[in-house]
C-alpha cells in the first residue's frame, strides 16, 4: 500500500468521528438551551464551543456568542477548519483520492453524505432543525462505518480504524477534560452526588447516555461517570477502549513489524496501566491531570504514526 | 443527412426496432425519472468534471437515454479499419525514432517530423517492448452515410473517455435491465482486465516475474479526468499514484509504500511527456520523477504511452496516415482520412482563404472544439477575424470540409430528436491487437450543433454493438 493511499485513509476516518462529534455537540447545546439555567446565565454554547476546540476562531469572527451563530460556526462554516462540512469536505477529498482502496460502497457512502451537505447548505436552515441535522450527521457516518465491514481485512482496514481511534480517544478526552471544568468547578463537588441533568449531557455527547444506565445500579455520581468514560473497556467511546483498539489495529498491521513495534513499546505501559487502574486513584491524582497525560499521550502517538508510516 | 434510426422518413432500421417500442411506451413521467436518476448515480459515483464555478463545484456531463447502436458488419468493418490504423500509427513511431525509412522514402517530409515539439529527442534509437509505443489508441470517427466513416483525428498519448464507456452501459444495465434481455449487446466490461493484460504484456526487459507490478501515474485530484484515473486503476486493481510517490534508485523506479520501497515495472502514465522527468524534459516542472527517463532508456520500467508518441496524432501528421498504411502494413486504408488542407503550403493556404465559409479551421495544437471555425455556421465578422489570425500564422492551421455528421436520435425535452453524434473506441495494443466492443458516443445537445465536446454542450450516450 502506498504511504500516501494509509495516510489519506487515517484521515478520512478521523475527519467523519470528527463530524460525528461536533454534531453531537452541538445536540447538546441544544438540549441545554431547552433547559431553564439555575445560574440565570447561559453558558452552554460557549462551552460547547470550547468542548470542539473552536472557541478562538469563533471570537474572531464573532462578538457575541448566540445559538444561531455557533450552530452556523460549528455545522457549516467553511472558515472552520472543524465544522461538519469541512470534516466532509476533507473527508470526500482524500477519498476521492483513494476510492481504489475501499470498497465502492464507502466511497459513495461520503460521496452522498457530501452530495447532501452541498444541498443543505444551499438551504436556508431554522435553528430548530439542529436535532435533524445532528441525527443526519450520525446516520451518514454510521452508513460509512457499516461500509468498513466489507473491506478486505489488510492494511488499509487497519489504517482506517487506527484513523477512527486516535481521532475518538483525543475527542472523548477532550469532552471530559472541558466538561470537567465547565461542569464541575469546585473542587468539594467531586465524588458527591451532582447534578444529573449536566452529566447526563456529557453522557450524551458521548452518545453513551443509555448505555451508561445499562452498566451501572443505583445513584449517578461522577465516579462512576468517570469510571465508564475512563476505565470501562465495555464503552465504545471510554479511554480504555480507544487505547486496546489502537493497539490491536496497530499490532494488526502486517507492513513493517518494526515500525509497529516501535510504536507499540510507547503505548504499552498507557494500555496496561488503564486497563489495571482504579478511578479512585486517578480522582486522588486528579482526573485534569491524568486526562492531560493521556491527550499528551494520543499526540505522540499520531504523530508516531504519522512519521514512520507517511513520510 | 443520415440518420442512424431511420431507413426513410417513416421506416426505422430493423436493428432500432425494439429501441422505438421501448421509446414509445415511455410517458414523459418515466423519462423524467430516469434522466435524474442517472443523474443522482453519476454524481454519487463522482463521474464529474472539476469546475472553476463556485456554486456547481463539479459538472456532470448530460446524458442521453437512447442508446446508439451498430450492428455486428458494421462494427466489424470500424474494428478492421481501427486496428489497421493502430498499427500504422505505431509502426510509424518506431519508425522515426530509428530508421527512418518514410522519410528516406520521401512519403513524409522531415522537417514536418523533427521540428515538432512532440517529437522526442531522447527516444531516438530506442525502442519500448515490442515496439509498442501507444499501448492504448483512441481514434474519432464520424459517420456520414451508411457505409462511410471518417477518421476526424487520431490519440496516441493518453485518450480518455473510456470511463464514460464503462459507466453508460452500467447505468441503462441498471436501469433499463429488460432491453439487455430483448436485445443481444455484447458486453464490454472486461476492458479494464483486457486494459490490464495488454499493460503487463508490455513489461520492459529487465522484469524477470511472469506478473509485472503497473501502475497508474496521474497528475492529481485536479485533473478534469481524474476520476477516470481512479475509476480504471480500481478496476484494474493496480495503484494510482503521483509522481511524488514514486522514485528513481540505481536502476529502478520505485513507489513509496507503508512496506518500504516496491519496485514498479510498468507506468501507465496520464501525464504530459513535459511532466515525467524534470532531468529530461521541463526543468522547471515542480511534478515529475527525477531519473525515470534513464530507467526507461536502460530497460527498468516501461512507460505507456512512450514519451513522444504524440507525434503520430499531430493534426499536420494526420494527413499522412492512409500513406502509412500502405507503407508500413502493404494495405489499402479501410477507414478513410477528411480531405485536408494543411495552410503551411501555399497553394493550399490560398485555396482556404478563398473558401472560409464553406470549411471548418482548426489549430493544429488545439483540442476541446476551441479556437476553431465553423465556417458554414459563422458570422461574417468571425470569419474575417480568423482570415487575419489564419494569414499571420498559416502553419498554425488546418482546414476540412464540414463533414454532415449522423444523426442519432436524442431525447430533448422528452420528445425524440436527432442529434449529430461521432464516436471514440479505444483500440488496445500489447501482445494481441484488439477493439472496445463498444465506444463513447459523443452527442451535440443543441439543435443544429456539429461540436460534441463536453466543454461546449455535448453529451453522451451508451454505444452497443450487437453480437452476431
Amino acid at each position: 500500500m502506498l504511504s500516501r493511499t494509509a495516510e489519506y485513509l487515517y484521515w478520512i476516518s478521523r475527519y467523519m468521528e470528527r463530524a460525528e462529534t461536533n454534531a453531537r455537540l452541538l445536540d447538546v447545546g441544544y438540549r441545554m438551551s431547552l433547559f431553564p439555567n439555575p445560574n440565570g446565565y447561559n453558558n452552554e454554547w460557549e462551552s460547547v464551543l470550547a468542548a470542539a476546540g473552536a472557541i478562538q476562531g469563533y471570537k474572531n469572527k464573532y462578538n457575541i456568542i448566540e445559538q444561531k451563530k455557533v450552530e452556523d460556526y460549528l455545522f457549516f462554516d467553511e472558515d472552520n477548519p472543524s465544522s461538519v462540512f469541512n470534516c466532509i469536505l476533507n473527508a470526500r477529498s482524500n477519498a476521492l483520492v483513494v476510492r481504489t482502496s475501499f470498497t465502492p460502497e464507502s466511497w459513495l457512502a461520503i460521496n452522498k453524505t457530501y452530495q447532501e451537505i452541498l444541498k443543505l447548505k444551499n438551504n436556508n436552515f431554522n435553528a430548530s432543525d439542529l436535532p435533524n441535522l445532528t441525527e443526519w450527521t450520525i446516520e451518514q457516518v454510521n452508513l460509512f462505518r457499516g461500509s468498513l465491514s466489507s473491506l478486505l481485512r489488510n492494511d488499509g482496514y487497519n489504517f482506517l480504524y487506527l484513523g477512527l481511534f486516535v481521532e475518538r480517544a483525543d475527542n472523548s478526552a477532550r469532552l471530559l477534560d472541558v466538561k470537567y471544568f465547565v461542569l464541575l468547578p469546585k473542587p468539594q463537588y467531586i465524588g458527591g452526588n451532582i447534578d444529573n441533568m449536566q452529566w447526563s449531557i456529557l453522557l450524551r455527547s458521548l452518545s453513551s447516555f443509555n448505555a451508561f444506565r445499562w452498566a451501572y445500579d443505583g445513584n449517578v455520581t461522577s465516579t462512576k461517570i468517570a469510571d465508564f468514560l475512563v476505565l470501562n473497556s465495555n464503552c465504545p467511546r471510554s479511554l480504555s477502549f480507544c487505547i486496546q483498539n489502537i493497539v490491536k489495529h496497530l499490532t494488526n498491521l502486517t507492513c513493517s513489524p518494526e515500525k509497529v513495534n516501535k510504536i507499540y513499546n510507547t503505548l504499552k505501559d498507557l494500555n496496561t496501566k488503564i486497563q489495571e487502574e482504579k478511578i479512585e486513584s486517578i480522582v486522588d491524582f486528579g482526573l485534569h491531570e491524568f486526562v492531560t497525560q493521556f491527550i499528551n499521550k494520543i499526540s505522540s502517538v499520531d504523530s508516531d504514526i504519522q512519521k514512520e508510516f507517511f513520510n | 443527412m443520415f440518420n442512424e434510426m431511420y431507413q426513410s422518413e417513416s421506416l426505422i432500421r430493423n436493428h432500432y426496432n425494439n429501441i422505438n417500442e421501448w421509446l414509445e411506451k415511455m410517458t414523459a413521467k418515466v423519462i423524467n425519472e430516469k434522466n435524474a436518476e442517472a443523474e443522482t448515480h453519476f454524481r454519487n459515483i463522482g463521474i464529474t468534471f472539476s469546475t472553476n464555478s463556485e456554486t456547481a463545484r463539479e459538472r456532470i456531463i448530460p446524458f442521453d437515454l437512447i442508446p446508439r447502436i451498430f450492428t455486428f458488419s458494421e462494427w466489424s468493418k470500424l474494428e478492421k479499419g481501427v486496428i489497421q490504423r493502430a498499427k500504422a500509427l505505431n509502426a510509424f513511431l518506431a519508425d522515426i525514432y530509428n530508421q527512418g525509412e518514410i522519410i528516406k522514402a520521401n512519403i513524409i517530409p522531415k522537417e514536418l517530423i523533427f521540428k515538432k515539439k512532440s517529437y522526442e529527442v531522447s527516444m531516438f534509437g530506442f525502442t519500448p517492448p515490442r515496439s509498442i509505443y501507444s499501448p492504448i489508441v483512441g481514434i474519432d470517427l464520424v459517420r456520414t452515410n451508411h457505409n462511410e466513416y471518417f477518421v476526424l483525428e487520431d490519440n496516441c498519448r493518453t485518450p480518455s473517455g473510456v470511463s464514460y464507456m464503462l459507466e453508460n452501459r452500467e447505468i441503462m444495465m441498471r436501469m433499463f435491465p429488460d432491453l439487455f434481455h430483448t436485445n443481444r449487446v455484447t458486453p464490454i466490461d472486461d476492458y479494464p482486465t483486457r486494459l490490464l493484460q495488454t499493460l503487463m504484456s508490455l513489461a520492459p526487459i529487465k522484469c524477470n516475474t511472469s506478473e509485472p507490478v503497473c501502475v497508474l501515474l496521474t497528475p492529481g485530484p485536479l485533473n478534469s479526468a481524474y476520476y477516470e484515473h481512479s475509476f480504471l486503476s480500481d478496476q484494474m486493481g493496480i495503484e494510482m499514484v503521483e509522481s511524488t510517490d514514486l522514485f528513481v534508485e540505481g536502476e529502478f523506479l520505485y513507489m513509496k509504500t507503508v512496506d518500504g520501497p516496491k519496485k514498479v515495472d510498468v507506468v501507465y502514465r496520464r501525464i504530459d511527456d513535459d511532466f515525467l522527468d524534470p532531468l529530461c524534459f521541463n526543468p522547471n516542472s515542480v511534478i515529475g520523477i527525477p531519473g525515470i527517463m534513464d530507467v526507461y532508456r536502460t530497460g527498468g520500467v516501461n512507460i505507456c504511452s512512450a514519451p513522444g508518441a504524440g507525434i503520430a496524432d499531430d493534426k499536420a501528421i494526420y494527413i499522412f496516415v492512409p500513406e502509412m498504411i500502405k507503407f508500413y502494413l502493404g494495405e489499402q486504408p479501410i477507414l478513410e482520412n477528411v480531405q485536408t488542407w494543411s495552410c503551411d503550403k501555399d497553394d493550399d493556404l490560398n485555396y482556404v482563404l478563398d473558401n472560409l465559409s464553406d470549411l471548418v479551421v482548426k489549430e493544429v495544437d488545439g483540442s476541446g472544439g476551441y479556437g476553431m471555425l465553423i465556417g458554414p455556421k459563422s458570422s461574417k465578422s468571425s470569419i474575417e477575424e480568423f482570415r487575419r489570425k489564419l494569414s499571420a500564422n498559416p502553419r498554425g492551421y488546418i482546414a476540412q470540409p464540414l463533414l454532415d455528421l449522423s444523426f442519432s436520435p436524442t431525447l430533448i425535452k422528452n420528445q425524440v430528436e436527432g442529434r449529430r453524434v461521432d464516436l471514440r473506441p479505444f483500440c488496445l495494443m500489447g501482445e494481441n491487437a484488439q477493439l472496445s466492443s463498444g465506444g463513447l458516443t459523443r452527442v451535440a445537445m443543441n439543435e443544429g450543433s456539429f461540436v460534441v465536446n463536453s466543454s461546449q454542450g455535448g453529451g453522451v450516450k451508451d454505444t452497443w454493438v450487437l453480437a452476431e
